[in-house]
């Protein structure tokens, strides 16, 4: 079965159209990671996705359900949502933050039920923030901040995880820290669609890389196989030099470089 | 519940009672046991009046500032308080007479500039918070400066119409104006309660819109409410009170160092500090200027000096 599949999506913003006629299927338990240059319509993928902009016309499914006849409630038990930053303006802690993700099962006035709490605790344990539950949001490092807000999308309990860009703003060991962690939800079965910024970093983790240009659908390749240069040419207008991960034995790619021939 | 929410609570609540006591006890003639009818049947009413105002203007202003994310933002930004200001000037200006006159001028001016704003800000989707802020400022300088025209052409209305519109918690009780009045706090309550029982959705939009959409929740149409539900009530009690000003601005704050930003302690305890500071404030202008002085006078002298902390602190 598909987790998601997008069927004949039209959507963009101001009367301008950005997707057109956008189809896309995604796997139950795959890693989709979705690469392209600025602008070409990966975010506002997403968020079609998470219902939080809707098509202009079109279907996507979810688990076979049209997400036009679910409530909102039923889509926020499907799918989770990692945005790419997040402010915060008032002192939340840690543990308020992951809580929030157990919205959708929660009646307003109720306490949070020993149901409510394991999955906040299984979350945050998962993320490694546990051990600081009840600090400040605003006292923490950008990567301790992206990883609580991974542990509300997990408290959720979703079958599918987005993330926008989710490690774009933080340093190599942050980053490797929720690579790891979203790979292994990836292997529990859990769908991860993730917009990334890094071509190499969607070669190295995610199980497919789909191509987007200019609202449309360049690609889908397989981060095991080989990759034509003209793909990346085609979508990124560089002409890279791809290279194999000497490890992995996936496809690395490089910048061209300053030719030093001319000192420049 | 924890130690440090439990204290916090006795003090809101001490705040409170100790004003409503001071309220109902204190004032010109002092209080005597043997004349406690005529007492209860002038300062109860405004005590009541002053516990409604000081709490509306706090919650509305604490649920402004969630769906804003912005500590900085009071309930004066709905555009809807000078609404009100300009139908009781327009009341004293024309001098019109009777116990309903100021309260349905100013209501009806709290309905004519709700209704602008949303003119202005459009509807529908696009309806987003920073345009309904602009809205509500604009309609706020183009009510203000009508006011201000109106009163320059009529100078020898200038006072009276000042102390209406600076608030005041004296209101002529008349059998009409009673029950017009008790409407207007039953309409009140119910929409503070609205505002209440959306406190989980109020934290989750205070991260930002998308969150809350992820999350299950109609982010635009709660915002949309919110501004709604909040100018209705705000405008009900500034008809009746005249604007005033700081406590929608400041009480929030000093709750939310209380309570940290949870909405479901931070609205009725901003409700019970607002009314309690309120019905001080009130206490002091009675006391000290027994022939009339606008509220606004003593919470911005108080309001200001904890503003300019809380600036500081931001930095």
């Amino acid at each position: 079965m598909n987790a998601v599949d997008l069927q004949e999506v039209f959507f963009g913003y101001h009367q301008k159209p950005l997707l057109c006629d956008f189809r896309l299927s995604i796997t139950a338990g795959e890693w989709l990671g979705i690469v392209g240059p600025n602008g070409a319509g990966k975010s506002t993928l997403l968020k079609l996705i998470a219902n939080i902009l809707q098509p202009w016309s079109g279907n996507i499914m979810i688990f076979d359900r049209n997400l036009k006849e679910l409530s909102r409630r039923e889509i926020a038990r499907l799918i989770a949502y990692v945005p790419q930053e997040s402010h915060f303006a008032f002192e939340w802690k840690v543990e308020d933050i992951v809580m929030m993700g157990r919205h959708p099962y929660l009646r307003p006035f109720v306490r949070p039920a020993p149901l409510d709490w394991k999955a906040v605790n299984e979350a945050m344990e998962l993320t490694g923030v546990i051990s600081y539950r009840y600090k400040g949001m605003n006292e923490l490092s950008a990567g301790e901040r992206q990883r609580v807000i991974i542990a509300r999308a997990l408290a959720q309990e979703t079958d599918i995880l987005l993330l926008d860009e989710a490690t774009s703003h933080l340093d190599l060991y942050h980053r490797t820290e929720i690579l790891r962690l979203l790979h292994k939800l990836s292997s529990r079965k859990k769908t991860v669609v993730s917009v990334v910024h890094d071509l190499n970093e969607a070669f190295s983790y995610c199980s497919r890389v789909a191509f987007m240009k200019a609202g449309s659908l360049v690609s889908c390749v397989n981060p095991e196989g080989m990759v034509d240069s003209g793909l990346i040419i085609r979508t990124f207008g560089i002409t890279p030099v791809i290279a194999h991960h000497p490890v992995t034995g996936r496809p690395q790619f490089f910048l061209p470089g300053a030719d030093r021939t001319t000192g420049q | 519940m924890r130690v440090k929410t439990v204290i916090g609570w006795l003090f809101l609540w001490g705040v409170l009672v100790s004003g409503a006591l001071l309220s109902v006890l204190t004032g010109p003639g002092g209080f005597h046991l043997s004349e406690i009818g005529s007492f209860l049947y002038f300062r109860l009413p405004r005590m009541a009046i002053g516990i409604i105002a000081g709490g509306v203007l706090a919650l509305v202003g604490c649920s402004l500032q969630g769906i804003m994310r912005n500590p900085l933002v009071d309930p004066w930004t709905l555009g809807v308080a000078s609404g009100a200001a300009f139908g009781v000037s327009l009341a004293v200006v024309t001098g019109a007479q009777g116990s309903l006159v100021l309260p349905v001028s100013a209501i009806t001016g709290a309905a004519l500039a709700i209704g602008f704003v949303y003119l202005l800000a459009g509807s529908g989707i696009n309806l987003t918070v920073t345009r309904l802020v602009l809205s509500g400022v604009i309609v706020n300088f183009f009510f203000s400066s009508v006011v201000m025209l109106m009163l320059i052409l009529r100078r020898h209305t200038l006072g009276e119409a000042v102390y209406l519109m600076m608030g005041n918690l004296g209101v002529v009780y008349t059998a009409k104006a009673f029950w017009l009045l008790v409407g207007c706090g039953i309409v009140v309550v119910l929409g503070c309660g609205w505002l209440f029982f959306h406190s989980r959705e109020l934290d989750i939009i205070s991260l930002n819109e998308e969150t809350a959409f992820s999350l299950g929740i109609d982010a635009a149409k709660m915002i949309r409410m919110t501004f709604l539900v909040g100018s209705v009530v705000v405008g009900l009690v500034v008809a009746w009170t005249g604007a005033i000003s700081f406590v929608g601005l400041v009480v929030p704050h000093m709750v939310r160092m209380l309570f940290g930003p949870r909405h479901s302690l931070v609205l009725p305890g901003s409700f019970v500090l607002g009314a309690g500071l309120l019905l001080y404030a009130d206490v002091l202008v009675r006391n000290l200027a027994p022939s009339g002085l606008p509220l606004s006078v003593v919470t911005a002298l108080v309001g200001v000096p904890f503003f300019i902390y809380l600036l500081r602190k931001s930095q």
